[in-house]
C-alpha cells in the first residue's frame, strides 16, 4: 500500500471516471456511521462554561529605543563652513589663475592651453609643397 | 444587554465568533451546535470509531473558546476546526501507544468460507477495516470528501495541501480500497442492497 504522508511521490491527479466515484460511493456505504453526538456536544457545552477564557496578550512589545546623545549641531557647521569656504576659494583662485605658478608646467603651460595648435592638422596646408616635390 | 438562542441562530459565523470572543456562552453555544457533529463525525472516521474521538473534537472547541481571535476569519470556522481536529488525530496517531496492535480488530477473512454469502456485518466490517487500513492522510481526504461531502478545494483548505496533493490522496486511497476488497468489490457494489442480503 502506498504511504499517503509521501506527498512528494505519484503527486499527478488522478480524478477518477465518474463510475469509479460510484463505486466508491457505493463501497463506502456499507462502513459503520458514527453515532449521534447530541450528549457529546451537551457535555462539551457543559465543560465550556467551567472554562476561563485566555485573556489576550500583546504580540506586539512596546519598542523603547535606546537611549542616544543629543547630536551636536554647532560642530556639523563648525566642519562644514571651513569646507566651503576652502572649496569657494579654491574655485576663486583658479578662475584667476594667480597661483597657476605653482602649478606645473603640463597643467598650466602652452601645451594644455593649446596655445600652440598649427592651423592645419590634417596637412592638407603643405599639399602644394608636396606637389612641387614631386613634380621636380 | 444578552440574546436569546433564537438571535444566536441569525447570526453568522463570523458574528458568533465575535459575539463568543467577548465572552458570551451563548453564542458559543451556537457554534457548537452548528460545527459539533460534523468535526466530530471526521474524527471518529480517522480514528476508526475510537473512544478517544469526542475527547479529541472538544479539544479543537475548547482551544477555540479559549482564545477566539486566534480565527481571523469566521467564515472559515469549520475548516478551521476540522483542521485542528484532524491534525489532533495524526498527531496522536504518531505517538506510539501502548497495546496499539491489540487495539487493531482482526479483520475478518472473507476466503474462510468462499462460497458463503456476503451479509451486511460482514460487509461492514470489511470496509471499516479496508478504510482503517489506510494512511492517516488517505483515510482524512476520504472522510472530507465522500463522507462530508467537502469539494475537492474545501479539503485542500482543511488539509493545508494542494488540491492537486488531494486528488491524489483519494486517488491512492480508491486505488488501496479496491486492492484490499478486490474479492468482495462486486458484491459491496451491487448485490447487498438489491438482494437484501
Amino acid at each position: 500500500m502506498s504511504n499517503g504522508n509521501d506527498m512528494g511521490k505519484d503527486m499527478r491527479p488522478d480524478h477518477g471516471t465518474p463510475e469509479e466515484h460510484r463505486e466508491i460511493a457505493k463501497v463506502l456505504a456499507h462502513a459503520s456511521a458514527p453515532p449521534a453526538a447530541a450528549a457529546a456536544a451537551a457535555r462539551l457545552i457543559a465543560r465550556i462554561a467551567d472554562e476561563a477564557q485566555e485573556q489576550p496578550t500583546a504580540k506586539v512589545l512596546d519598542f523603547a529605543p535606546r537611549p542616544r546623545p543629543a547630536a551636536r549641531r554647532v560642530l556639523r557647521f563648525a566642519a562644514a563652513l571651513p569646507l566651503a569656504a576652502s572649496l569657494a576659494l579654491g574655485v576663486y583662485l583658479g578662475a584667476k589663475g594667480t597661483l597657476d605658478f605653482m602649478l606645473p608646467a603640463a597643467i598650466t603651460g602652452g601645451v594644455a592651453a593649446n596655445e600652440d595648435l598649427p592651423d592645419e592638422l590634417g596637412g592638407v596646408g603643405e599639399a602644394d609643397a608636396y606637389a612641387e616635390e614631386n613634380l621636380s | 444587554m444578552t440574546r436569546d438562542a433564537s438571535a444566536f441562530r441569525q447570526m453568522t459565523d463570523a458574528g458568533l465568533l465575535e459575539a463568543a470572543a467577548g465572552g458570551s456562552h451563548a453564542a458559543f453555544a451556537e457554534i457548537v451546535e452548528r460545527h459539533f457533529q460534523p468535526v466530530y463525525r471526521l474524527v471518529w472516521r480517522m480514528t476508526g470509531g475510537a473512544a478517544e474521538a469526542e475527547d479529541i473534537a472538544q479539544e479543537a472547541f475548547v482551544k477555540l473558546w479559549k482564545n477566539p481571535s486566534q480565527l481571523r476569519e469566521g467564515a472559515a470556522l469549520r475548516g478551521w476546526l476540522m483542521r485542528v481536529a484532524s491534525n489532533a488525530v495524526i498527531d496522536g496517531s504518531r505517538k506510539p501507544r501502548a497495546g496499539a496492535i491489540e487495539d487493531v480488530p482482526e479483520p475478518p477473512d472473507p476466503m474462510a468460507r468462499p462460497d458463503a454469502p456476503l451479509d451486511r456485518a460482514q460487509a461492514q466490517r470489511l470496509v471499516d477495516a479496508a478504510i482503517a487500513a489506510l494512511p492517516d492522510r488517505q483515510r482524512q481526504a476520504l472522510a472530507l470528501v465522500y463522507f462530508e461531502g467537502l469539494s475537492n478545494i474545501e479539503a485542500a483548505g482543511v488539509m493545508e495541501v494542494s488540491v492537486d496533493a488531494v486528488e491524489s490522496l483519494l486517488a491512492r486511497a480508491r486505488r488501496s480500497l479496491k486492492e484490499s476488497l478486490s474479492a468482495e468489490w462486486r458484491d459491496l457494489i451491487g448485490g447487498l442492497a438489491e438482494t437484501g442480503r
